[in-house]
Formats: C-alpha cells, sequence, structure tokens
C-alpha cells in the first residue's frame, strides 16, 4: 500500500525557503537582481566569435578577470553564505548542501569533472557533510529544491543550503549549435518569432530550513518529477510529463489549478520546448494564470536554472510583483497563455516553479506566501 | 523495504540473483553481445551511450520480476548514481569538435548522466519520479535513505541502479529492484551483494 500524503506528511514539519545568494551577469546578490527585474534589465550581452563557426552570440556571460567562472561564482557564493551564517551552523552535522549542476568542471576531464565542487565546499567548509550531487540536465535546479524540502521534512537535516551552478563552455555552446537549439538572436521565450536559447551562467543558493524565524521566507508545499517517456532530446508533443508532475503536485498540495497565482515557467524560447508548455498548462486548465519565463534574463543556465530562478519567484512574493517575460511581444504557441508583457503588482498566495529537460524529465515545486 | 530481485553486468559477465547468467566472448562488444543472446529487438539500443547500454540490458535481466504496467507507469521511481557522470561521451563529443572538425549532435545528447533513466523511461512507459545522483564511490545507506523517501512519496517500487562507464574506472552496471514492505534497512545486504558481484 503506498504511503500518500492523507495518512503520513501529515505529521512531517514544515519547511521554509530562504535567500541565499545570486551570481550571474547581472549582478551579485540578491538585492542587485530585484533592481534588473524590476526594471526588467538583461544579464545577456553579445560576445563576439564565441561559436563553433565564430559567430557573435548572445550569452549571459559573467564578466571576470579569471577563466573559470565557475569556481569564481561558487567561491563567491560560498562567501556569502559565510557573512550571513555562523560557522557552526555551516558546518553543522545537521547540515547539508545540495549542488545542482549539470555539467561542473568539464577542464578536468578524463579526472572527476565534479571533484572541484567538492573541493571548494571542504574549503569553505571544513567538517561539513559530503555534500549530495544531482545531475539531471535542465531540471536538476527543482529536483535538488525538492530534495532538500524532504531531508528537513524528515528531520534528517535542519538546514539545507541547494546550491544551483553551471557555467559557459565551448561544449555546450557547440552541443546546442550542433542541435539548432541556440538562438543567434536575444531569446524570445513564448514569442511567435522565437529561434531557440541563449546560454547563460549563475550560480544560486537557497537555504531550506525547519526555522521560520524573522528574515523573509516562504514556505514550501509540494513538488514532484515526472517523466516525458517520449525522447531523450525533445519534449512530449502533450506535455505529458509536465501535466503529471503538476497534477501529482496540486494533489499533495490539496489545492486546484486556479488556485495558483503565479507561474514561473521553463520557457528555454525553442519552439518545440514552449509549445509543449502551452499545451501541458492549457491541458492542466492554468492558461489563464500569469506566467512568464526568466530566460530573457538570465538565458538558459541549465542545472542553475531551477534555483535561480525560484529566488526570484521568491522576490516576486516578497514584492508583491511579478516581471515581465522578457522577450515576449506576440503569441507563438498552438494553445495561449497569460504572459506577463509587463510588470503587474499581485499578491501571490501560491507560486509554481516548473522545469523541463534532456532526457524527458519534468520538475515542479509549489511555494506558499508566509503571513 | 525489500530486495526484490537484482543483476549485474560487468565486461566479465552478466548475473542475476547472485548467478551467472552469460559470460562474454569477445571483450570489445560485449554489450552487443548480450544483446543478441538475450534476443532483443529495440535497433535504438545501437545508437545509445554506454550507461544506457548497460542499464538497458542489466533491466532486461530482471524484467520477468517486474510489476505490471499499472503499477510502474508512476509507482515506480528510479534512483540511479555513478561516480563519473557522462564523461565517456563528454570525451567523444570534445573530440568530434576538436579533431573532427563537426560537433556532433547524437554524441551530445548523451552528454547528461540522467539520460540513462531517460531511456529506460521510453523503453518501459514509466512517468514515475526519477533522479541521478553523483556519488564518489557506491554508497548503499546513500541509496537507502533514497529508498525511504521514494517510498513516503508513494512509490510502490523502486529501481536502483549503479552504473559506470568511464576511461579510469569498471565498466559495470549494478540494478536492484526494491519493493515496500516491512521497514528493515537494506544498507548491509545491498553492500553484500555489490561486493559479492564484484569478487571482492
Amino acid at each position: 500500500m503506498p504511503i500518500g500524503k492523507n495518512n503520513n506528511l501529515g505529521s512531517m514539519r514544515n519547511v521554509y525557503l530562504k535567500y541565499g545568494t545570486l551570481i550571474s551577469p547581472i549582478g551579485n546578490g540578491i538585492n542587485a537582481h530585484f533592481n534588473a527585474f524590476i526594471t526588467n534589465t538583461s544579464g545577456l550581452n553579445w560576445v563576439d566569435s564565441i561559436g563553433f563557426n565564430k559567430e557573435n552570440l548572445p550569452l549571459g556571460k559573467i564578466s571576470i578577470p579569471e577563466n573559470n567562472s565557475l569556481q569564481f561564482m561558487l567561491n563567491s557564493a560560498c562567501e556569502a553564505l559565510i557573512k550571513e551564517h555562523t560557522s557552526d551552523r555551516l558546518n553543522s552535522p545537521k547540515t547539508c548542501f545540495i549542488i545542482s549542476s549539470t555539467k561542473a568542471d568539464l577542464s578536468q576531464l578524463p579526472n572527476d569533472t565534479f571533484e572541484p565542487l567538492r573541493t571548494i565546499l571542504k574549503a569553505h567548509f571544513p567538517t561539513s557533510n559530503e555534500p549530495i550531487i544531482i545531475s539531471n540536465a535542465c531540471i536538476s535546479g527543482v529536483v535538488a529544491l525538492n530534495l532538500a524540502a524532504q531531508y528537513i521534512q524528515s528531520e534528517r537535516y535542519d538546514d539545507s543550503f541547494v546550491i544551483g551552478i553551471d557555467a559557459i563552455s565551448d561544449f555546450v555552446i557547440y552541443g546546442f549549435q550542433s542541435l539548432f537549439a541556440l538562438s543567434d538572436e536575444m531569446c524570445q521565450p513564448f514569442d511567435k518569432t522565437r529561434k531557440g536559447i541563449n546560454l547563460g551562467e549563475a550560480c544560486g543558493i537557497i537555504h531550506l530550513t525547519s526555522r521560520k524565524e524573522k528574515a523573509f521566507c516562504v514556505e514550501y508545499v509540494s513538488g514532484k518529477t515526472s517523466n516525458d517517456a517520449n525522447h531523450i532530446s525533445g519534449p512530449s508533443r502533450t506535455g505529458e510529463g509536465l501535466f503529471r508532475a503538476v497534477s501529482n503536485a496540486l494533489k499533495e498540495a490539496e489545492i486546484s489549478a486556479t488556485d495558483i497565482d503565479f507561474i514561473s515557467a521553463h520557457g528555454t524560447g525553442t519552439i518545440f520546448n514552449d509549445d509543449m508548455e502551452s499545451i501541458a498548462f492549457n491541458r492542466l486548465g492554468m492558461q489563464g494564470i500569469p506566467l512568464n519565463s526568466m530566460k530573457g534574463y538570465f538565458g538558459h543556465t541549465l542545472g542553475a536554472a531551477g534555483v535561480i530562478e525560484t529566488l526570484i519567484c521568491m522576490l516576486s512574493m516578497e514584492h508583491s510583483m511579478l516581471f515581465k517575460s522578457l522577450g515576449f511581444d506576440e503569441q507563438g504557441t498552438p494553445e495561449s497563455l497569460n504572459i506577463l508583457s509587463e510588470n503587474q503588482e499581485k499578491k501571490c498566495q501560491y507560486v509554481l516553479k516548473t522545469a523541463s529537460g534532456f532526457g524527458g524529465g519534468n520538475a515542479v515545486l509549489i511555494l506558499k506566501s508566509v503571513r | 523495504m525489500k530486495i526484490n530481485t537484482h543483476s549485474y553486468l560487468s565486461q566479465l559477465g552478466a548475473a542475476v540473483n547472485g548467478k551467472e547468467r552469460y559470460s562474454f566472448q569477445e571483450n570489445d562488444n560485449w554489450t552487443k553481445e548480450l544483446y543478441v543472446h538475450l534476443k532483443l529487438d529495440y535497433p535504438k539500443f545501437h545508437k545509445m551511450d554506454g550507461l544506457s547500454k548497460m542499464a538497458l540490458l542489466a533491466v532486461e535481466l530482471i524484467a520477468e520480476a517486474l510489476p505490471n504496467q499499472e503499477i510502474t507507469e508512476e509507482g515506480l521511481h528510479l534512483v540511479f548514481s555513478n561516480a563519473g557522470s557522462s564523461s565517456d561521451f563528454d570525451a567523444k563529443f570534445i573530440n568530434s569538435y576538436t579533431e573532427l572538425n563537426m560537433p556532433s549532435p547524437s554524441l551530445f545528447v548523451y552528454t547528461l548522466p540522467n539520460i540513462v533513466t531517460g531511456e529506460l523511461a521510453i523503453k518501459y512507459k514509466w512517468y514515475g519520479e526519477s533522479c541521478f545522483f553523483i556519488q564518489k564511490k557506491f554508497n548503499a545507506s546513500f541509496f537507502e535513505e533514497q529508498l525511504k523517501f521514494a517510498f513516503q512519496k508513494g512509490a510502490s517500487y523502486c529501481l536502483c541502479a549503479w552504473v559506470e562507464d568511464h576511461p579510469l574506472k569498471t565498466k559495470e552496471c549494478f540494478v536492484f529492484l526494491v519493493e515496500n514492505s516491512t521497514n528493515l534497512s537494506l544498507t548491509e545486504e545491498v553492500e553484500k551483494i555489490y561486493k559479492q558481484y564484484k569478487n571482492e
């Protein structure tokens, strides 16, 4: 007999999400990102001769003197955590770090590409638990947040820091070019003339905890993943996995689709992905709910995306402000959606974050405002 | 929770529930050899990376033990792990643009470890929860922790796998199917089974 919400989860303790930090081409820290989103300022910039055939491409690339932006981002993020939290908490046996990344540090091949991330964490938090590493393509960040919530709910850990990180490399640029999935213009998620993704790099951290305390926080409600069982590199035509993941998350939350006040969609800007999402959200009866994609601000940051976009959802909830879906002008999906063409003031009780990616994965989570 | 059935394969051979089922004749094309031996008819197999091929074969070896489609559709969760991520195809894709001057899309799509779970989901029509973890080495207690979560989340069965295809490591795949029954610890049993397969 499967154990479901009704007979078991009732006894589980609440989980709260708090800001960690966010480093992206937009800036360093949560406030810098609020200022950029409220003024609809993108972190994407044109970079010369970066494509396989030396094309100029828009990228969300951090400008730093060092060569290795992965190490720079992770070190900066860890330093930000040290400023905010006591060493006891960061190094506690009741604290865990969960890393969400697709490619980590490819320069290490043939050695372990994830080892540099472990080494950096160990240097900053010497007695901390071995980090848990999740690599599930573009849904990694949302999957990592859902796992962190389970660790807190089950009382295995009291605090969990979810680190979403990926850096731009020739590898991913050439790879997405080879699939004809990379746009040579600024990306336009859900728009009629969209041509594909722009790549970005970022590192975001969310702190999940059992303690509400005084800092701003939101409550974790539920989260699910589901596979399309259809294709490894293209989304389902019917939005099957996304439909199932959202349905199951709503069921666990014991709320209905229209209780959701805002959807932070995946919205990569490829024809197939955005079409799929429009179909899934219509099947769910969610076409009227305000929705955006944040890829026009960050580009697609792969393993970091779920974490950094959830951080921006938290900003929307704190400031009762939904942000414009940058790059969107005219409906261009088979089913219509309520895409935010301007910033919109709105108090949100429930927010849905979704992600879909290679391997046919879909992951979603639902957050709730804390009064 | 209880281990229902398990299988293991490496370049030496394939085994189910601790008993040898096949011993390879060739070293180079051993996954294809087992594919032929099992009389599989799934042409997509030949395009897959090593991780997906090994996992698919290991699951085929225990296919009879899988519950029916009604249960597996969403009630089977996947917990997969390795140490080397997708490094074999990472290196092959890099070679396609550095040496052959043509980034290969068919290699690029396999440069993520979770493609394995995607391939299995497609083959067997599994829509349930899945996650791929990168661990320093095989860790039975970590699997147990994830199993507890899966059963709390409503799984009826869980398919766990340790699958490695890395130039510097042993190519191997160990899968074990776990059912949600009495709440006993599995860590020691899983550790023991894995060591026996490896002759440690």
